[in-house]
């Protein structure tokens, strides 16, 4: 009988190698990893493992996975443990959304994005995959592709992940068949066609064992790919494609009491260099870069996932919410959408109801939402519908109530999704892509189903804000107030018209 | 070519974009500072998100009364040198109760003297967002933290009704008598908060650098007296040893750990090569179990 290994073997046989210096920044980019899979897939077994055996998980992490529970006195960790205080809060009946753990391997940060892959959690998993840079989409290898996965691939779809990893785990219970692990891969590709994932790997992998996971496999010789962990550390972060067009939402005016005044934002998508002609989505007009700064100093150039402030060769009259964009391919100032809204609300869509639209960095009233079809995240059809409750994936029409920077989803995540909000109680009701986004109203006489008020801009400028000067800040509180009422008046089943906009 | 965006320099960006959302979205945000090395990143960060103007906010400290007189002298001098307005809140009533972490259990001391502090000082001047350096890492139940995190009327957290955090975009719309907790170090470790002091060259509290100083074992930890208002129990004594702290709170409710670290670069390898988890050294988490999540939902930070 071989000897029980002891809990310092099992340690020092695990640890990777630590990065020469302790003090040195990591050299790329975090990268976020979002789990689907259902507890029996052996979705913790997978997770623990590949923290266990790549990154740094701390000792008396380490020594409670080990101790305690192992009645046939082995030192073979419970990896599931690691991610079980979740379960313990979930018995409690504490919804969880979303919970991130972080660890570290040698070269990169690894998030793991912890969210329920139940069919009554769509809207978690929903939440986690829109921040995740690869999805890890597991399998048994002894039931293959089952409808959860269909319906876990088409979220990963809806909320933008482009790199799926398609594990198939437990290939020590099939007898590590390359049959089995093929006829699976051959399960998934109508899946990767229909969706059109930007990178898609199938991994044999034993997920208690270690096999695929951080090492490769004796039992499995036919499988010549990468293992798990070599897939994650090679996979790009966010922010790696600095060709796509400028995307800059305007967060704040920041001054330097001198003749500054720039325009903080975080280049969303793109680069942008001192010199480059922008364009002002909302008025159409251009104007040159004449600085960038920061804290740390001018630059000559700033780059995706970069906190700016931006000053132009002229003043446009950019305030908050506004969009700086390449003039070459920019975004639309839509009134109208046609949008793919996942329900977050416990309460189900109210049609009287008055809701906000939330881009990153602007809101505006929404003055018609309307819902035409419902998605079947089983077979991907779509059916005529007019309600949705929380976890429904459905397409809606929206029509703002003032135009807003937004394009298709497709084209640029950042400007291609929003929340839809309550008005009254604030909450986030809807995550929302954008399908198609048009300026005009394509619908003549969409107005006139009910009651109808004018908003008059000299009747509001006498009373409602006559304390307003009409200064910059001065005219966006103005425009403020008077989405603030055309808000309460929709909630009231008036729809506003405002003039003068 | 410049060098490619590390990750240091994307979670910084992060930082500020949630700064910025938070500053544009809230009607009268502050920003809580507790001294600490979280605290001291934070406050840079605000900087760099508002550069060149100040930070529009106050720093707000819940003064227990009870840290480390270091912590107090470290504080006035980074507000002063910022320039920014700092307040300073006591509950008055547990200081006439004569609430204190030598007397009463720390479960009784936190809710008085921190969490009630807290909630009084928020109500006074009507802040209806606060600023603070949780980090995600740090324990269970700020796992699954969001990054505007909501509190009802009476400041409780109700871990089932947070709203749901899609993409990068930031919700602040407040419902009647809510507020909200904004935690810009969202994805920070601790990892990365050492290194990010080191590479900003960062000024923190000379507590985290070993020195001698007096300090008692008890209950298998070391504390360091600070002042006379500790009773020594039978056996104990005072004795000099080198230390210092890897986190920082109440003198009394703080462990130290032996260490020779007397520099920036020695004090982050050491911390940072030690293989156990930070809030060990924080009596007040062991307390209970789930005693996180208890305090978070009675109006703790």
């Amino acid at each position: 009988m071989s000897a029980i290994p002891s809990l310092h073997d099992a340690f020092d046989g695990a640890r990777p190698a630590l990065p020469n210096s302790l003090l040195e920044d990591l050299p790329l980019p975090a990268l976020r990893i979002l789990t689907c899979g259902s507890v029996d897939d052996g979705k913790s077994t997978l997770i623990g493992r590949l923290l266990w055996d790549a990154t740094d998980l701390a000792d008396d992490v380490r020594a409670s996975l080990v101790g305690g529970g192992n009645a046939d006195g082995t030192a073979v960790p419970d990896f599931s443990r690691l991610l079980d205080g979740l379960v313990a809060e979930r018995e409690q009946g504490i919804t969880i959304d979303v919970a991130w753990r972080y660890f570290d391997t040698p070269t990169r940060r690894i998030v793991v994005i912890d969210s329920p892959g139940h069919e009554q959690y769509t809207r978690n998993m929903a939440s986690g995959a829109s921040h995740a840079d690869v999805a890890i989409l597991l399998v048994d290898a002894r039931h293959g592709v089952k409808t959860q996965t269909r319906r876990h691939a088409a979220i990963l779809d809806l909320m933008g992940v482009k790199r799926v990893i398609l594990a198939v785990n437990k290939m020590d219970l099939v007898g590590y068949r390359e049959s089995v692990f093929r006829e699976i891969e051959r399960q998934f590709q109508p899946l990767t066609r229909h969706f059109g994932f930007l990178e898609h790997t199938a991994i044999p992998l034993a997920a208690v064992t270690g096999e695929n996971v951080t090492r490769g496999s004796a039992a499995m010789p036919w499988y010549g790919g990468p293992t798990l962990i070599e897939c994650l550390e090679a996979a790009p972060g966010r922010a790696a494609d600095q060709s796509a067009p400028l995307r800059f939402p305007v967060q704040r005016v920041l001054r330097d009491g001198r003749d500054l005044r720039g325009l903080g934002g975080t280049v969303a998508a793109g680069e942008v260099s001192v010199g480059d002609s922008v364009v002002d989505v909302a008025s159409g007009r251009e104007a040159r870069v004449a600085r960038i700064v920061t804290f740390d100093g001018d630059l000559k150039t700033a780059r995706t996932g970069q906190a700016v402030v931006i000053a132009l060769d002229r003043d446009l009259d950019i305030a908050r919410g506004n969009v700086l964009a390449s003039p070459m391919r920019a975004p639309v100032s839509a009134i109208e959408i046609e949008a793919r809204l996942v329900w977050l609300s416990d309460d189900p869509f109210d049609p009287r109801g008055g809701y906000l639209l939330r881009t990153t960095t602007d809101i505006a009233t929404i003055s018609r939402l309307e819902i035409t079809a419902e998605l079947d995240l089983a077979t991907f059809a779509s059916q005529p519908a007019s309600t949705a409750s929380s976890n429904d994936i459905v397409s809606a029409s929206i029509v703002l109530g003032r135009a807003v920077a937004c394009e298709p989803f497709t084209e640029a995540p950042v400007t291609g999704s929003f929340l839809v909000v309550d008005a009254i109680t604030g909450t986030t009701v809807a995550a929302g892509t954008v399908a198609e986004a048009s300026a005009k109203s394509r619908r003549s006489g969409t107005a006139g189903r009910g009651p109808e008020f004018r908003l008059d801009r000299s009747v509001l400028a006498r009373g409602l804000c006559r304390d307003i000067d009409d200064t910059f800040e001065g005219r966006a509180e103005f425009a403020r107030r008077v989405e603030e009422v055309a808000l309460l008046l929709k909630a009231a089943g008036i729809d506003a018209v405002r003039d003068g906009n | 070519m410049t060098r490619p965006l590390t990750h240091l320099d994307l979670l910084e960006a992060e930082s500020i974009h949630i700064f910025r959302e938070a500053a544009a979205q809230f009607a009268k945000p502050v920003l809580l500072y507790s001294i600490g090395k979280d605290s001291t990143v934070l406050l840079h960060l605000a900087r760099k998100a508002f550069y060149p103007e100040r930070p529009p906010f106050p720093l707000l400290h819940v003064d227990t009364t009870w840290k480390f007189r270091d912590m107090i002298t470290f504080r006035d001098a980074a507000a002063r040198d910022l320039g920014l307005p700092l307040i300073v809140h006591t509950n008055q009533d547990g200081v006439a109760r004569g609430i204190s972490p030598i007397e009463h259990a720390p479960s009784v001391y936190t809710d008085v003297m921190k969490t009630a502090a807290l909630k009084q000082a928020l109500d006074l001047h009507g802040f209806d967002a606060a600023f603070g350096g949780a980090r995600r890492d740090e324990e269970a139940s700020r796992a699954k933290e969001r990054v505007f995190s909501f509190r009802s009327p009476g400041h409780r957290w109700d871990p089932r009704r947070q709203r749901p955090e899609v993409w990068s975009l930031l919700n602040g719309r407040l419902d009647a008598g809510e507020t909200a907790r904004i935690f810009p170090l969202s994805n920070w470790t601790e990892r990365d908060v050492w290194r990010y002091i080191l590479r900003e060259r960062l000024d923190i509290v000379p507590l985290y650098f070993a020195a001698e100083r007096p300090t008692i074992r008890r209950d298998g930890q070391l504390i360091v007296v600070d002042d006379d208002r500790m009773t020594l129990r039978p056996g104990e004594q005072i004795e000099h040893r080198m230390v210092r702290f890897r986190t920082l709170g109440c003198w009394p409710l703080t462990a130290a750990m032996e260490s020779t670290a007397a520099t920036i670069d020695d004090v982050v390898r050491e911390t940072l090569s030690s293989r156990t988890s930070e809030r060990q050294g924080r009596l007040i988490d062991h307390d209970q179990s789930g005693a996180m999540e208890r305090k978070k939902q009675e109006g703790y930070f």
